[in-house]
Order: structure tokens, then sequence, then C-alpha cells
């Protein structure tokens, strides 16, 4: 099928521009990140870098705990993720499948947790952490990621569940299956791509959270990332090749986990979520 | 049925104990801390009534912040969803590279938001930087702009990047809302010789606009709990031009240690937010017995 | 024995009734068939039997034993599912292993069954393959399969083959009826086709809104029905249901005035000649049972609509109107669009209906 010219042209020109809105910002810090320090600050910025050096890098990784930093967040990125999964996906099947009284009423109360302004529960959480001794342990930035994350993924879950046709979970239940393996063996398989989807949710909500880590956690060894970064962003307030780098080192593991299941994360969003 | 009941519970119990003890609990608390006089984080001090909510109803500092709070998810709503829209149609179409695309548009959403900070600030630097060297290159000014240095100019940027972060998401949000239109209707449009004009106006913003809503009850939520950007970039300043009511309530708690000030806010944009959800939920479920 | 038993049985949903209380027996080793338009509870009725679906009221007995309450796994019997309802992410062999290690039975010995089945359906090149690399034809085969292998005592079968072409549907139609008679289970089947119903049935069960409008053989449904309901549903081209005058009666059987057919008087036979016949009836005649021209009462039709199915032509009648007839054009003649064709009415092919329904 052909287009008309001018749709085309409308079309490549909206492509164009979108792609640059999103685009250029990682193009000049990438770049940016590998430029001597002359050419970073020069008067009209290259866009194909002029020079090539790893300062920047070296002297991050050796200024500053970069490479724990990291470490924390992809451990509380994962736990935070599987937590999440954990949690959800009963929740989602239990939404969708079972009869009980206040079904309604409880899952819209959920979804109204979606909107929560968090910000309003850390001071009392903060004591009620202290209380309990989780201060300063990466196990709070888990469950807090994981609460944050939930409603969320229960709405989206229940969604995928109800795309299910019914006629398979009946096969299964002639089958003989009791509901858990049916859970399991059938259904579960079946939403891979929405649990695709949820998992990379749960993952990116922890791995850009910044406020409750930065209030919970103390000690410099159990930052996460982005705490960590703010750290040295106030430290090298103008040394701009060196943020420059921390920025792309901080964008590196997502990118590689977008690369390998990104494709997931869109198809699961467009085969369920919105209803 | 009894059964069910059961299996729902044990199902269920875990996440609601997880929301319950990290959403619920805290909020209850922070009811609580509100009619109280705390000044240090986990103490909670005497009980004054409601004199914290008169305090903050009385201070000009909390109207100033909530009416910023409104201009914000205002600013915010119709940016991200003028862009999520613009990309979700784009994204709709069929060109070549577009699944890559449809990948790749959430990159802003997936980079910490201390990042996204970062990269902004040195784009938006009066030293260096790439926006300012490409306006003067332009010829659009022959100074640098501070574009943190005024309240109006910060509150705008920052609208503009924390809209930056979020389109995409929503923008994919919009794809799945699209995709579920039958591709027949399209084709029977266009045997019926509509354009593409035609054919956006007459099949999918009608079938889009419900998905649109749920999504502009959404954003307009998840805008107003922004509060990393805000901070990370500005601290609620120059001037406090850009202290919604997030910022005011970590401010107060964090700087000013008025914990059970912070605690009233709190309950007050949690009322306020809650409101508007319940209004905008019961809406949204009326628009859809009224179809 | 798996003889299946509905004990005044009933269905609401919420207020309302889909299915009024009612009986049913369907004997052990029958292939008994549900049909009825759309809404008319056979889907209900069926899951029902498999446990889908609480009744409001009323038992279901399975070989004598009374499953109301029972799980669908533990009624020992299998269905199959109008969209086949396969697992997509399990191959073939696994689709039709599943119930049977559910059951609990030991790995080698599933195997044995399911190669067995895959034997006797064909499917022996296809076991390791997934859902989606079959044809629809081969989905249904599974389907069937994944049934077979449980060996349960009945089949339930829910619109099995709607979704299939038309060539395919004889085909499955053929190896159904085969099926049956290899392994003689109880089946139980439920349709909107009539032709379905008419092939494979030991015993047709008519419904209409959720009552058992007649069931018996479909021979005797077919050529003796009781209702006005069953006459018109069963039989493709339908029967001609055509309204008549009553002017009287003489030995058994009822004088009719017939204004489609131009004839009057007809002597047609009475199923009660003690029950006096209203004025106004319904005459009905199937578009094969008119006789060649010059047998019993002579009669003109004229053709506005000729249409050749290959194996027959029928002649339509007046098409836009109450009172259009449908006939079978006897071989070797030749009717052309508006011409006419002459042919004859015998009394003893005609049945009488009251217009309320009920068979006179």
């Amino acid at each position: 099928m052909r287009r008309a010219p001018a749709w085309s042209v409308a079309l490549w020109g909206g492509v164009a521009v979108i792609a640059g809105l999103v685009l250029t910002p990682f193009w000049f810090v990438v770049t940016g990140s590998i430029k001597a320090p002359q050419e970073i600050i020069a008067r009209v910025p290259t866009v194909i870098p002029e020079s090539f050096t790893l300062q920047h890098y070296d002297k991050l990784l050796a200024a500053s705990d970069y490479a724990g930093y990291l470490v924390n967040s992809l451990i509380v990125a994962t736990a935070s993720t599987a937590l999440t999964l954990a949690l959800a996906i009963p929740a989602g099947y239990a939404f969708f499948r079972l009869q009980f009284r206040g079904r309604g009423a409880l899952y819209r109360t959920i979804l109204l947790a979606y909107a929560f302004p968090s910000i309003v529960v850390l001071v009392p959480l903060f004591a009620m952490f202290a209380r309990v001794g989780l201060v300063d342990t990466r196990a709070a930035l888990v469950l807090v990621n994981a609460a944050f994350a939930l409603p969320f993924a229960i709405w989206m879950l229940r969604a995928f569940f109800a795309q299910i046709p019914p006629e398979i979970e009946e096969a299964a239940r002639l089958d003989g299956g009791p509901p858990l393996t049916v859970l399991r063996r059938i259904l579960l398989p079946l939403i891979a791509p929405g649990i695709g989807a949820v998992a990379i949710f749960a993952f990116v909500t922890a791995w850009t959270e910044y406020v409750f880590a930065s209030v919970l956690i103390l000690s410099d060894a159990r930052r996460p990332l982005p705490v960590g970064f703010a750290g040295i962003i106030g430290q090298y307030q103008v040394d701009w090749g060196l943020l420059l780098a921390g920025a792309s080192l901080a964008i590196l593991p997502v990118v590689l986990l977008f690369a390998a299941i990104g494709r997931w994360f869109v198809a699961g969003l467009t085969e369920g979520a919105v209803k | 049925m009894r059964r069910q009941g059961t299996l729902a519970l044990v199902l269920l119990a875990p996440a609601l104990a997880l929301l319950a003890a990290v959403l619920a609990w805290p909020l209850l608390a922070g009811l609580h801390l509100s009619l109280r006089d705390a000044r240090i984080v986990g103490t909670t001090g005497e009980f004054v009534g409601l004199a914290n909510y008169a305090a903050v109803l009385g201070d000009h500092e909390f109207w100033r912040s909530a009416r910023l709070s409104l201009i914000w998810v205002a600013a915010n709503a119709a940016l991200q969803t003028v862009l999520a829209l613009a990309a979700a149609l784009i994204l709709h179409q069929r060109w070549r590279g577009v699944s890559v695309a449809r990948t790749w548009i959430v990159l802003s959403w997936i980079v910490p938001t201390v990042v996204v900070v970062m990269i902004w600030r040195w784009l938006f630097s009066t030293s260096g930087g790439v926006v300012n060297p490409a306006l003067m290159g332009l010829g659009l000014t022959d100074a640098p702009v501070g574009f943190f240095a005024r309240p109006e100019t910060a509150f705008a940027t920052l609208v503009f990047i924390n809209s930056w972060r979020w389109f995409p998401f929503i923008a994919l949000m919009m794809l799945a809302g699209l995709s579920r239109i039958p591709a027949d209707l399209y084709e029977a449009a266009r045997v019926d010789g509509a354009g593409p004009w035609r054919r956006f106006t007459r099949i999918t913003w009608p079938l889009l606009a419900p998905t649109l809503t749920v999504l502009l009850v959404i954003g307009t939520l998840l805008s107003f709990n922004v509060f990393d950007v805000i901070w990370l970039m500005t601290s609620g300043g120059p001037a406090g031009g850009t202290r919604t009511l997030p910022v005011l309530i970590y401010e107060t708690a964090f700087r000013g240690y008025r914990i059970s000030e912070a605690a009233t806010i709190a309950v007050l944009s949690t009322v306020l937010l809650m409101a508007f959800a319940v209004f905008a939920t019961s809406r949204l479920a009326l628009a859809g017995e009224a179809r | 024995m798996s003889e299946v038993e509905l004990a005044a049985i009933a269905k609401s949903f919420g207020e309302t009734e889909v299915i009024p209380p009612l009986d049913l027996r369907v004997p052990d080793g029958e292939f008994c068939v549900f049909v009825g338009p759309s809404g008319c509870g056979k889907s209900t009725l069926l899951r029902m039997i498999a446990g889908l679906e609480e009744p409001s009221a009323g038992q279901v007995r399975i070989g004598g034993r009374d499953v109301t309450r029972e799980d669908p796994s533990d009624r020992g019997l299998a269905m199959v599912f109008q969209s086949y309802a396969l697992y997509p992410h399990m191959t073939v062999a696994q689709n039709m292993e599943f119930g049977l290690e559910m059951a609990g039975m030991p790995r080698e010995a599933r195997r044995a069954e399911v190669e067995k089945a895959a034997r006797l359906l064909k499917l022996d090149r296809f076991l390791d393959r997934k859902p989606r690399a079959l044809s629809g034809g081969q989905r249904q085969r599974v389907a069937i399969g994944r049934a077979i292998v449980r060996q349960p005592g009945v089949f339930l079968f829910d619109e099995p083959l709607s979704n299939l072409d038309a060539e395919l549907r004889v085909e499955m139609r053929l190896e159904l009826a085969r099926i049956h008679r290899q392994v003689g289970a109880t089946m139980i089947y439920v349709t909107h086709d009539q032709v379905e119903a008419m092939t494979m049935a030991d015993r047709i069960v008519v419904l209409r809104e959720g009552r058992i409008e007649q069931q018996g053989p479909p021979e005797r449904l077919y050529a003796d029905p009781d209702t006005l309901f069953v006459a018109g549903f069963l039989g493709a081209p339908r029967m001609n249901l055509t309204p008549c005058a009553v002017t009287g009666c003489e030995g058994g059987r009822a004088l009719v005035d017939v204004p489609a057919l131009g004839i009057t008087g007809l002597a047609v036979p009475l199923r009660d000649p003690a029950a006096p016949p209203p004025r106004s009836a319904i005459l009905g005649l199937r578009p094969e049972a008119f006789a060649p021209a010059g047998q019993g009462r002579a009669a003109t039709l004229k053709a506005e609509v000729v249409e050749n199915t290959g194996a027959a032509r029928y002649l339509y009648t007046a098409t836009d109107r109450a009172i259009a007839l449908v006939a079978e054009i006897p071989r070797g003649q030749s009717i052309g669009t508006g011409e006419t064709l002459e042919v004859g009415v015998a009394a003893e092919d005609c049945l009488l209906f009251a217009s309320e329904g009920p068979r006179l």
C-alpha cells in the first residue's frame, strides 16, 4: 500500500521530531562523556566528538564507589521485581478469577493506592522503619519499591488474566488440575509477556527511585545508584566530564536490560493493560 | 463460593499486608502526627488538636504551593498528553523501524531520575551545555539564558523535563488503546473514501477517548506526586517558584523539622488528591454507563 | 455404566430463568444431540452436566451417582470445546497428557495412552508440534484426543465443528461417528446445526427457551414432529409452513383449504382424530415431499427464484410474501425463472399444526 507523498513527509517528520526529542539528550551525554574537558565546555558543542578520552570514567571509578552503587541498585531492583511479582501474580489472579465479598471495593481501593502521593508516607514510614530496625537496609528499599509498583502490577496482571479464553481454564479444570496447578502450569505460561512487562515496570520503578532511598539509606556503602550519583553531583558540581561519565554508566544497565527484553514490555503492554 | 473466599484471602493476604504496612499504616500514622506537635522524626509530641490544620490553612506558603501544584498538574497533563498522543499515533503507523522505535521510545522513562536531572541541567547549563549555544547559534539570544534563575522559566523548564520523562510511557499506554481499535474499521473507512484526517477524527479519536480519559486521570495523579525531579533540580527554588506541595512537605519535615506540620500538609494533599481520584473515577464510571 | 440423568435440573442467572426445571435421561452408550437456536439453553445444560455451571436446583447423575456437587474432573467425563481450548504453550502430546498427569498416571503409561489415541486420530506425526502449527481440523482432532485418552464414560461436545469449513465438517462428522462406535461411550453433543444433529444422533433433543420441545430418533423427529418449531427447525430447506382454513372433519381427517397452493378440501390425516381441529391452522409440507404431477391433488408453482445446490434444485415462489413456498424440482425437469411447475400434493405427506405450535 502506498501513502500519499504529503502523508509520508508528515509521518517521517513526526518520527524525526520524536526521535530527536528522545535521543538527542542521550547522544550529547554519551558522546560528552568521552570528550576531552575543553571540548565539553566548548562554546559551540560538537555533535560528533572530536576528541576521545576515558579519563572521566577513570576518575569517576577512582573517586567514588560507583561500582558499589551500581551493585546495590541491581540488588535492590532485582529483589523488588521478584517481590512485586510474587505478590502481584496471586493477587491479580484472585481479582480476576475468584468470587468473594468486597472484591470490587478492594480492587478500587488498591487502584487508588496507585495514585497515592508517596511523599506523604515518607516521614511516618521512616519512623516506623526506625522502630523495627529497617532504616539503612536494602530490605527497606525493596519493601517500599514493591509497595509502590504493586497496584499497577496487579492492575496489569488482572487485565492479562482476563484475556485468557475461559475455555482454556475450563478445559484444565476438566483435566483435573487444582486451582494453583492450573495457575502455574496453564495460566502463567500464557501470560508470560504480561509478566515480563510487569517485571520491567517493577524493575524500572525500583531502578529510578530516589526519594525514599535518599532518606532511608544512611551509609554510603548501601546507597543505590541514584542516591550515590546525587552525592557525586553535589561533590563535583561542574566537573561535567565526570558527571556525564556517571550518567552514561547509569544508563547502561537498563539499556542492556531493554535490549534483551524490551520488546516484551511493549508487546505486553499493547496486549493487555489499559481497560 | 466459601472455598473461593478462603483461597482469595490466601492469595491476596501477602500483597495486602505489604500495602497496609508501607502505605496504609504510615498514612494513619501521618494522620495521628498531624494532630500532635512533633519536631523530631520518631517522636510524637503533645496532642494539639486541629492547631496544625489552622496553622497550615492560615499560612500563605501552603496556598502558594497548592496553586503551584495545580498549575504543575495542568501544565504537565497538557504537555504530556499532546506529546504522547503524537508519539502514539506515529508508533501506530507502519514504517521501517517502527518496532525498534516502540521499544526504545521509553528510554527517558527507564533512566534514573537523578540522571535525567543531571542530563538536563547540563543541557540547559549557562556554561557550555547544548541548549544555550544552540539558541545563540540561531541568533535567538545574545547571552546564555539562565533557565533556572527565574521562577517562571524554572517552572516551565521543569514541566518540560518532567513531561519529557513521562510522555513515552503514556504514549505506550495510548498505543495499547490504539491497537485495540479493529483494523477493519480503518479499512471500511478507507473504502468509504475517508482520508487520514477523517479517519482520525471519526474513528481513532472517538474510540480512543475512553483510554485518553483514563490516562489523563492517571497522568494527573502521577504528576501531582512528582517530587524528585523538582527537588533535585531546583529544591523548590528560586524563591519558592517551584515549591509544589510534595516539595513543601519534604522541606517542612526535613529542613524545618516541623514534622507535625508536614504531616498536616500531607494529609491535606491526600484528601485533595483522593477527592479528585474518586470524583474522576465516578465520573468515568458514569460516562461508561452512559455509553 | 455411564448413563446421564438430569432430574428437575434448573438454572437461573439472577432473575432470569434460563432453564426451567427439566428432566432428561441419556442411556449408556447413546449419541445424544442437543439442538436448538442460540440462546435455547443447550450449552448451559451441557455445562451443568460438565460441572462448569452450578445448577440452581435439581440433580445431575452420572452412572447412577449424584455428581451435582462434584468437581468437573471427578465426574468421569471429558469435554471438547468449540474453540478447542488447547493449551497453546504445550505440544500436542503434552496437551493430551495433561489430564492423565493430573490423575497421577505414571509417565510411561501416559505415553502409551497418548500414542494409542494419536494413532486412532491419525495424529502420530504431530505429537511434538504446538497447536498453532496445526490446521483447524488437526486442532479439533487434538481436542478430541485429549478427551479420548482419559477414557471417560461420557464425552461432552460443545459445538465442536462450528469453526471448521464445510468439507472438514463432513469429514469430522464421520470420524466422530466412527469414534463413537469404537469407544462406545455416552456422548452428548451440542449444536445449532440441524444437519449435524440429523446425521450423527441416536437421539435428538430439540430445545427451545430452556425446555425440551421434542426428543427422539432423528427419523421420527423429521417425519413426525410434535410441534411447528421442530418441523421448522429440522430439514433444509425448511418445511413449507403455510396458513390454511379447516372447513370440516371426515373420518379422522381434516378438510383444509390451502390458499398458497390453490387447493381446497385437502383431506389431511389428524394425529388425534377425536380432537376437533380449530378453524384456521398451519399446513406443513417438506420441499421434497411434493409429488410428481398427476399424483394427489394438482397444484401449480411459479418459479420466482431457482436455486441449484448441485445435488438438487429448488424452486421458490413469492419470495417476498408470507405464503412463499419452496419445492424440490424433480430430476430431469428444467425450470427457469418465471416458468411454472406442475406438481402433485399428497394429503398423506402433509402435516397440520395449530397456529400456537402443537401438532394436530
